[in-house]
């Protein structure tokens, strides 16, 4: 009750980076565009083609990520869940794609159950348990694919996941877009996604106002699990393989899709679309170190640095880590006049 | 807000409740320890010499990457996702700067695993980001970083270098690392003890706020703490390096989880404040065990895996059980 | 909706919050709570709402008994509670907000539907210029009121519990509640307004019960009342006798000139001398709460002049008030106070570790003597230095607290603000000697209060706040409990009626 109620000065500056993917996309567009030109060449309909397969591998993971973001968690074990979604459709789905496909989210779903009832009902921080169940994970999908890529049988399923349709777009994308739009219009017009904001936002007036926050809160794990599975699932009908282990790679361009997104990190802000944005800048990213023949250090290095530097954007104590610098700044206090605040 | 104290009415309910959940958080933790002595006695070779000398190596290497953990741990943090990096980048700047001499090569090494945690500690402590996502990030940095300076390519020692032998040596019979990590450990423990910067990490890991409002030095002490686990990082990578005569980024492997894994089942608390470097000792030593268990049975990877990841819930399930309710 | 409690008793460990309360609601009527802090309001209120199970009691709804274990059970009953303290996320619209954890609305959110009863309902609170789209945090706080209001009143609840609903408003804004308050009563659902303003109660209430110390003091048509009994009934027999000459002081005169702390408090003016104690009086939500926050450092946004014997202090970071000579010693000791698993020896050395080390080595023997020492300053048995603090009560708690921050080198100023929440009447008074020994030390002492016998007992000088602003400063002598009442429950012009 001590906590300063937030003004209304301060609500505008953080809806202000509502605009920020909006904007990132843009520049990235015209980086896509001008950065070859500067090389002489210039991105073909391939290009484009290529940047939406690179962001239908992995934006559905960091929608995974985002919606246990927005409810205020965070979610570790999405990495894992995208192997595992590849590792059982691969195996399960020689015959019947959509068996593996509903076979790898289900196992994916009832793991997430787990995760989320423990997060809900003892009330442990959702880091460290999503933590566990990542390594949980990883070592159920060595097992299951021996510690090795497993080959996907029914070759021809990528192939006509990945076949251009209008030379931008395959399968693959189109269903990935669906889903996003799925899961953009649960959270914009249901009370579903509406309440799974509110907590995000502030739980203690969720919880006042009549909100049931458990079931939600373990449906938000459930549903960031079967994401991520069906994420997996997709890359590995295209590849032809499942691997198990990826390393960081697709968790950090997750994170960094998500806050170039919009969505922040303490909770209750950002959608689907803001996601969809951000994770199509990095895939657009990407597509550029490839276009310009990048070293992989270079690409390394720049995404890296990207995170960090959203990091410490969307850091909560920046403006009053930058205000007492300021005040510390000022050795002669005669000089110093009060600074009147115009609110 | 009124706070109540222990009430008249509410002991009652305390006592049932409280001493239910409590009584679970007791009895799966008897469960995992029976399964334990169960899987060591009955484990072929598990308790020759030969093989407790391989786990205490083990527990050497982790063990020094978990008292960096558990500094972190304690200064409320949760945990870093890339001291194995920086073990790898410690064991490539160890074995490239021997060309300049031992003890320039140590300090070198010491210096940069120190200087790129210490950043990272820098950012979390100033503006509160988070540790989860700083670290992440610092940890594609600097593989990035490490790529880049060595190509890609494998570190070896200058040939015939022969001054770091006495890394890989066993006095008594017990490798190097051990002797580190039991003198890496005192000095921890009495750091953590008997110094003021101690003392706040502890206050400031069990209640920042608290901490802040009271004008401890934040920004310093958490800093301080991820200085000393980048040190501890590149301690571990040094030695890993001159014990595999040569170093690349995978080196560090599973480290990371190790040691949190290490850090966790050692006791101490993910939310910071209660537990202590001795304690991740221990941790490692029932972790280095049961991945040696599973790998004299005959397990795969996957296996090991998912026990330590089994074992990181189960920690912090009973850990939470046995927790008092008073902010329930 | 006929609603009735009897006898409820319910107490916090050692402190009685109610003892054997009764009292009947009935429809159509406004029905106003008073009563001075701690007499027992916020309790019954949470009762009421569900939040909170009597140890003792009955409630019962058009005489069939009821209870409530969670406050979703009071909803489904019936009854809606609009919260003293603010309770709407931020981050959603208005329209979101006020359809938030409604019973009964549809799966699939039509903002487009929704918003004819939005408007409607944003209307009655005269918030009719609003779009039902706009975001909350874009709203001014007494704006959000005015929203969570809306929302209490588009439950269409048999009960609307009102607590403190005026605190952040301006007068507009409440002929608005009060105009819509009697609507909602004259639709037949009944109302509990809870205020500390008197002049509300009598203008818009029927009926007015007071509380004090637990107990009902009377329900009483509000036809049968006036301010001064009203008063008089809520003071009960406070003493005044104890007008304490000034404490000398010791010269360093401490100034705060014109200091905001956004977005509420506004030009506040504060001046004392090293040995003297000052008493900000004020209820919840008056502002004095993040003056003293504002004081600690604790607010990088505050702005002001802060001077103690004419020299600067900067405000804007706790380290730099701390370095100036204020000590801060918050109301929240939990959150921003002691280290709750640690020791009671470790909490009181916390802040003097500096000084208890060498070359950044603890001196364990220096250290253990301090300990020693604070404890025994504070009144705290030696034999629970090793003791956790979470084990202790409340009141030993807050003693710990205030030990931590007791003669410390280059202390000039001690704030504390609510020194004595949840604490029992023994931990009090030896609070109460600390505070007073602090001062005669030397230290200027600033505490804020929402209780009267605190202030009254304490302070040589009594600031009272009202709104974010400093209603008048006056010294003891001056001050009554009758006089201070009257100026921290109504405005400035209400007081000088009164006067």
């Amino acid at each position: 009750m001590t906590e300063v109620q937030q003004s209304p000065r301060q609500g505008r500056r953080a809806r202000a980076l509502g605009i920020m993917p909006v904007l990132l996309l843009v520049a990235m567009v015209v980086m896509f565009f001008v950065i070859p030109a500067l090389k002489g060449t210039s991105p073909t309909d391939f290009n484009v083609y290529n940047a939406f397969q690179d962001w239908s591998a992995l934006s559905l993971l960091a929608l995974a990520l985002g919606i246990t973001v927005i409810a205020g968690e965070f979610d570790l074990s999405v990495l894992a869940m995208y192997s595992l979604g590849a590792m059982v459709a691969v195996q399960t789905g020689t015959s019947s794609p959509v068996l593996g496909v509903v076979l790898a989210v289900a196992a994916a779903g009832l793991i997430g159950l787990v995760q989320g009832l423990i997060v809900a009902k003892l009330r442990i921080n959702s880091m460290t348990v999503t933590l566990g169940g990542y390594l949980t994970v990883l070592g159920l999908v060595n097992i299951i694919g021996g510690n090795a890529s497993v080959p996907y049988k029914n070759v021809n399923v990528g192939i006509s996941l990945d076949d251009p349709i209008l030379s931008f777009f395959s399968i693959r994308s189109l269903i990935t877009i669906a889903i996003f739009a799925i899961v953009f219009l649960v959270l914009r017009y249901t009370v579903l996604g509406r309440n799974l904001r509110a907590m995000g936002g502030e739980r203690r007036a969720t919880r006042i106002a009549g909100v049931r926050a458990d079931p939600l809160l373990v449906g938000c794990f459930v549903a960031s699990a079967m994401l991520a599975a069906l994420g997996g699932s997709l890359l590995g009908y295209s590849l032809a393989t499942a691997i198990p282990d990826l390393g960081f790679g697709p968790l950090i361009f997750a994170i960094t899709a998500v806050l170039l997104g919009g969505v922040a990190l303490a909770g209750g802000r950002g959608s689907a679309l803001g996601i969809a944005a951000g994770a199509f800048t990095l895939a657009l990213l990407n597509e550029l170190f490839g276009l310009m023949a990048t070293p992989d250090y270079i690409s390394d290095l720049i995404t890296g640095g990207l995170l960090f530097i959203v990091t410490i954007i969307s850091a909560p104590d920046l403006f009053g880590w930058w205000r007492s610098v300021r005040a510390a700044k000022v050795t002669t206090p005669e000089q110093e006049p009060v600074a009147l605040e115009k609110s | 807000m009124s706070t109540p104290d222990s009430t008249a009415i509410r002991p009652l309910a305390a006592i049932y409740t409280g001493s239910r959940r409590q009584l679970i958080g007791r009895a799966v933790a008897g469960v995992l320890i029976a399964f334990f002595i169960f899987g060591a006695v009955t484990t072929d070779s598990f308790t020759s010499i030969q093989n407790i000398r391989a786990i205490l190596v083990a527990t050497g290497f982790v063990g020094i990457v978990a008292v960096g953990m558990t500094v972190i741990m304690l200064s409320g943090n949760l945990f870093s996702l890339s001291l194995g990096t920086t073990v790898s980048v410690g064991a490539i700047t160890f074995l490239w700067a021997l060309k300049l001499g031992l003890v320039p090569a140590i300090l070198i090494t010491l210096g940069v695993g120190t200087a790129a945690c210490a950043v990272q500690g820098l950012v979390i402590g100033a503006i509160g980001a988070n540790p989860i996502i700083v670290t992440i990030g610092a940890g594609a940095l600097q593989a990035g970083v490490a790529a880049w300076l060595t190509d890609g390519s494998s570190i070896f020692p200058p040939a015939g270098d022969k001054s770091f032998d006495f890394m890989t040596s066993t006095p008594l019979g017990i490798a190097f690392p051990v002797y580190v990590l039991v003198v890496l450990v005192i000095i921890c423990e009495l750091v953590m003890r008997r110094t003021r910067f101690g003392k706040e990490v502890y206050l400031v890991g069990e209640n920042r706020q608290a901490a802040t409002a009271a004008g401890l030095r934040v920004t310093l002490i958490i800093t301080g703490a991820f200085a000393i686990a980048g040190a501890c990082a590149a301690l571990a990578g040094m030695l890993l390096g001159a014990f595999n005569q040569n170093a690349t980024l995978l080196v560090g492997g599973t480290f990371t989880f190790d040691a949190i894994a290490a850090a966790l089942v050692g006791g101490s608390a993910v939310t910071g404040g209660r537990g202590s470097v001795t304690r991740a000792l221990f941790g490692a030593l029932i972790i280095a065990a049961i991945s040696d268990m599973l790998l004299l049975r005959g397990y795969s990877t996957g296996i090991q895996i998912m026990v330590k990841g089994l074992l990181v819930l189960f920690v912090v399930v009973i850990v939470q059980l046995n927790a008092r309710e008073d902010r329930a | 909706m006929k609603l009735q409690v009897q006898t409820l008793v319910k107490s916090y460990g050692p402190v009685a919050a109610l003892r054997g309360v009764s009292l009947e609601l009935r429809d159509g009527e406004v029905h106003a709570l008073c009563g001075h802090n701690g007499a027992g309001k916020s309790t019954l209120v949470k009762i009421l709402s569900g939040v909170e199970q009597p140890d003792e009691g009955v409630l019962e709804i058009n005489g069939e008994p009821i209870s409530f274990r969670n406050p979703l059970d009071a909803q489904a009953a019936g009854i809606a509670l609009v919260d003293q303290e603010l309770s709407l996320v931020p981050q959603l619209t208005v329209a979101e907000n006020i359809d938030l954890g409604r019973a009964g609305a549809s799966f699939i959110t039509r903002p487009g539907r929704a918003r004819p009863r939005v408007k409607q309902l944003l209307g009655r609170v005269g918030l009719g210029h609003i779009s039902p789209s706009t975001p909350v945090e874009l709203l001014s706080i007494g704006e959000r009121q005015l929203v969570e209001i809306a929302r209490g009143l588009g439950r269409e609840a048999g009960l609307l519990i009102l607590d403190e609903p005026t605190a952040t408003l301006s007068d507009t804004e409440i002929a608005f509640v009060f105009n819509a308050v009697r609507d909602v009563a004259a639709e037949g659902a009944s109302i509990v307004f809870v205020s500390h303003r008197l002049g509300e109660v009598l203008s818009l209430c029927n009926v007015v019960t007071v509380l004090r110390d637990g107990e009902l003091v009377a329900t009483k048509p509000i036809a049968e009342v006036d301010r001064p009994t009203l008063i008089e009934m809520m003071v009960g027999s406070v003493v005044d006798a104890d007008t304490s000459e000034l404490r000398p002081s010791s010269g360093k005169i401490v100034t705060v000139s014109s200091l905001q702390v956004p977005p509420r408090v506004t030009g506040v003016d504060l001046q004392l001398e090293g040995g003297q104690i000052m008493g900000i009086a004020g209820q919840v939500g008056c502002g004095a709460s993040e003056v003293l926050r504002a004081l600690g450092g604790l607010v990088p946004q505050a702005a002001g002049d802060v001077s103690i014997a004419g020299k600067k202090v900067r405000i804007n970071t706790p380290r730099g008030a701390l370095a100036s000579g204020v000590s801060y010693i918050s109301g929240d000791r939990k959150g921003d106070g002691l280290f709750l698993n640690r020791s009671v020896s470790d909490n009181l050395i916390a802040t003097r570790l500096g000084d208890l080390s060498q070359a950044g080595i603890m001196q364990p023997r220096a250290a253990a003597r301090t300990a020693k020492e604070l404890a025994e300053v504070a009144g705290i048995d030696p034999s629970r230095l090793r003791s956790a603090v979470v084990e202790l009560s409340g009141g030993n708690q807050q003693k710990v607290f205030l030990g931590r921050c007791l003669d410390r080198k280059g202390t000039e100023l001690l704030i504390l603000d609510e020194p004595t929440r949840g604490v029992d009447v023994g931990g009090r008074a030896e609070i109460h000697n600390l505070i007073r020994r602090a001062a005669a030390a030397g230290h200027a002492v600033i505490f804020a209060s929402t209780e009267l016998t605190e202030i009254l007992d304490l302070s040589d000088i009594i600031v009272t706040m009202f709104g974010g602003q400093v209603v008048s400063t006056r010294q003891r002598s001056e001050v009554t409990a009758a006089s201070a009442l009257a100026e921290i429950t109504h405005r400035d012009s209400d007081a000088k009626a009164v006067a």
